[in-house]
């Protein structure tokens, strides 16, 4: 975590703005840093122990994950939770379909997202509006209560009990957010920029690919963080598509090891599992999360 | 998105000052993107849209009106699902859970969620790491957590067990996941620890968009700290605070993972909040058409809540 210190803000202030901060008197200013270090103290031992706390727990062997913990807790430290889930394969299989579902949801908001705040951010055509406000509206519907029509709508379509299907399911859910955010971007981009383009002859396809494309990258990469993280972690849609336990997704394996369909509780596996389930989340916001804020800021519509 | 026009630009627009004649000539827009593609490239999105949200939504009304079970024939029954709900002991129950847990958690979640951003929003050393730290849990998202939770809950040789006995206020043996009211408190605890991070990021960028003149000429004034705060970051702040309580009041209502991971909605159906209930009734006890209409229920109800997140938006511009 040190590693973001150095990092710009994520939210930079604009300038001539600036949260309140640094002004007062000097006795203020050294009341407020003692505060701040006070502040940053509890945020670590709140926050930053829980999570390393949890990441220990996966390396304990199953005698001591059981056992009330103490102060030998973390002396004996063992990868023995994750060679067993390897060996087990119900989970590895897991992590497999969810990095397959994660990764195609993010291709394909992207793809979808950009297409249409193209069109919308850059063309004016008869119905535009109604295009936007239709995808809009839809965050509205929250797909928790549309779940029993979409499972039966799904099924008729032979996409349930699919990974496909989970796929399309989930790049409708983070469409409304991607192509929010893609607008904007376009929008964003001065119109000379594809006007001159256009004068020199260049086509739709062509003017995107070599005047816009290198623009709107952080648009991009802002949906397809917010797709991937997503998929990675939705539960709910996933316990209802699949019924197959090779086409599982994590937290769906993992709850399943959680209520013992696979026998007794292994809670060295489950603590495994959720540590892998926790990784790529970790890791993609720490180095993305310069997108990840930026795209929060521009949809202010992300529940 | 700071989008630099010179990196790239400079060159190309010089051309674009030569050739404006020709351009006003032949007119806007018509030049090189023939008819209709603007149309075309929004088409799949709304195909998405209308497949995956649009028809089932419409699908659900006809579902609602009749007594589908999952698997068989079904017939018309009218109304009598949307009756029934009136007589639904069990989902009023689910219902009553749901503001039970919402008015537990939208204040604290909203009061953490300022006193982080109290403690980010300037540019200090650490800041950023700080505002990292507190929006991970968020990122690492409430299923995941609930895992790790039930680890920490267990009699014995959970987390929560071992400090609670540590600070000797329990014996350690306490069952959280199979009481009702215990299972309740630690689900929000949880879930407050949790999701306070994003009200933090939401007011975070509200706060540094309030200009410091008028921090500046508070202070002339000889206001108080709190005084500012009250006086002028709150009252600026009261669209992105009615947003960010917004979100969480969805956000509650519409909650599921923690509870079916943690409690699976018991004991009996002491924690089961709406989303479970109406999951239950449509794929355990295969009533489809019934806990459609409760789903068509529950999209009014949030669509009047987000339907304010809008009117919020738009006052904004």
């Amino acid at each position: 975590m040190a590693t973001t210190v150095e990092r710009p803000a994520a939210a930079p202030a604009r300038p001539g703005r600036a949260a309140p901060s640094g002004r007062g008197g000097r006795a203020e200013n050294s009341t407020k840093r003692t505060l701040y270090v006070v502040a940053a103290i509890l945020a670590v031992v709140v926050f930053v122990v829980p999570l390393v706390w949890s990441v220990l727990r996966a390396f304990q062997p199953a005698s001591v994950i059981t056992a009330p913990p103490g102060a030998s807790s973390f002396t004996k430290l063992t990868l023995a939770n994750f060679r067993g889930l390897a060996s087990e394969g119900h989970i590895l299989r897991a992590v497999g379909n969810s990095l397959i579902v994660a990764i195609s949801t993010a291709i394909l908001t992207t793809l979808l997202a950009t297409s249409a705040g193209y069109g919308l951010g850059r063309f004016r055509f008869r119905g535009a509006n109604v295009a936007f406000a239709l995808i809009l509206v839809t965050l509205m519907i929250p797909f928790q209560a549309i779940l029993t029509p979409l499972f039966l709508e799904l099924n008729a379509m032979h996409l349930t009990n699919s990974l496909l299907g989970l796929v399309l399911f989930y790049a409708t859910v983070n469409l409304p957010f991607g192509v929010f955010v893609m607008r904007t971007t376009f929008a964003s981009i001065p119109v000379a920029l594809e006007e001159a383009a256009r004068v020199d002859g260049a086509g739709t396809l062509r003017t995107f690919n070599h005047v816009l494309r290198p623009l709107v990258v952080p648009g991009m990469a802002t949906t397809a963080l917010y797709a991937f993280l997503a998929a990675w972690t939705e539960f709910l849609g996933a316990l209802t598509f699949l019924t197959s336990q090779n086409l599982y997704t994590l937290p769906v394996s993992l709850v399943n090891l959680q209520l013992q369909a696979y026998g007794q509780v292994n809670y060295g596996f489950l603590a495994a599992g959720a540590v892998i389930a926790m990784v790529p989340c970790v890791i993609l916001f720490v180095a993305l999360q310069r997108y990840y804020v930026e795209g929060m800021a521009a949809g202010g519509v992300k529940g | 998105m700071t989008l630099s026009v010179t990196r790239s630009g400079t060159p190309v627009s010089r051309r674009t000052a030569a050739d404006v004649p020709r351009r006003s000539v032949l007119g806007p827009r018509s030049l090189v993107h023939p008819p209709g593609v603007g149309l075309a490239l929004v088409l799949p999105a709304i195909l998405f849209v209308a497949v995956f949200v649009l028809a089932p939504l419409v699908f659900a009304v006809y579902i609602s009106l009749t007594n589908w079970p999952l698997i068989g024939s079904y017939r018309f029954v009218g109304l009598s699902n949307y009756l029934n709900i009136a007589q639904d002991a069990a989902f009023w129950q689910s219902v009553g859970y749901t503001l039970l847990y919402t008015a537990i958690v939208t204040v604290p979640i909203l009061v953490f969620g300022y006193l982080m951003a109290v403690v980010v929003r300037a540019n200090r050393r650490g800041s950023t790491a700080l505002r990292t730290i507190f929006f991970l849990p968020y990122v690492i998202g409430l299923s995941t957590l609930s895992f790790l939770t039930v680890l920490e809950a267990q009699p014995g040789s959970g987390g929560i067990n071992a400090i609670l006995k540590g600070l000797h206020i329990t014996d350690g043996q306490t069952p959280w996941l199979v009481d009702a009211p215990l299972a309740t408190g630690l689900i929000c605890v949880l879930v407050i620890w949790a999701v306070s991070g994003l009200t933090m990021v939401l007011l975070v960028s509200g706060m540094q968009g309030i200009p410091r003149e008028l921090y500046e000429s508070a202070e002339i004034d000889g206001a108080s700290w709190w005084g500012r705060e009250f006086h002028i970051t709150i009252p600026m702040l009261r669209r992105t605070i009615g947003m960010s309580l917004i979100l969480s009041v969805i956000g509650s209502f519409l909650a599921f993972s923690q509870f079916y991971i943690l409690t699976q909605g018991g004991p009996g159906r002491a924690t089961t909040p709406i989303v479970l209930y109406i999951y239950n009734r449509a794929f355990v006890q295969l009533q489809v058409g019934a806990a459609t209409a409760l789903s068509i229920v529950l999209v009014i109800v949030v669509a009047l809540i987000s339907a304010g997140q809008f009117w919020l938006l738009r006052e904004r511009d």
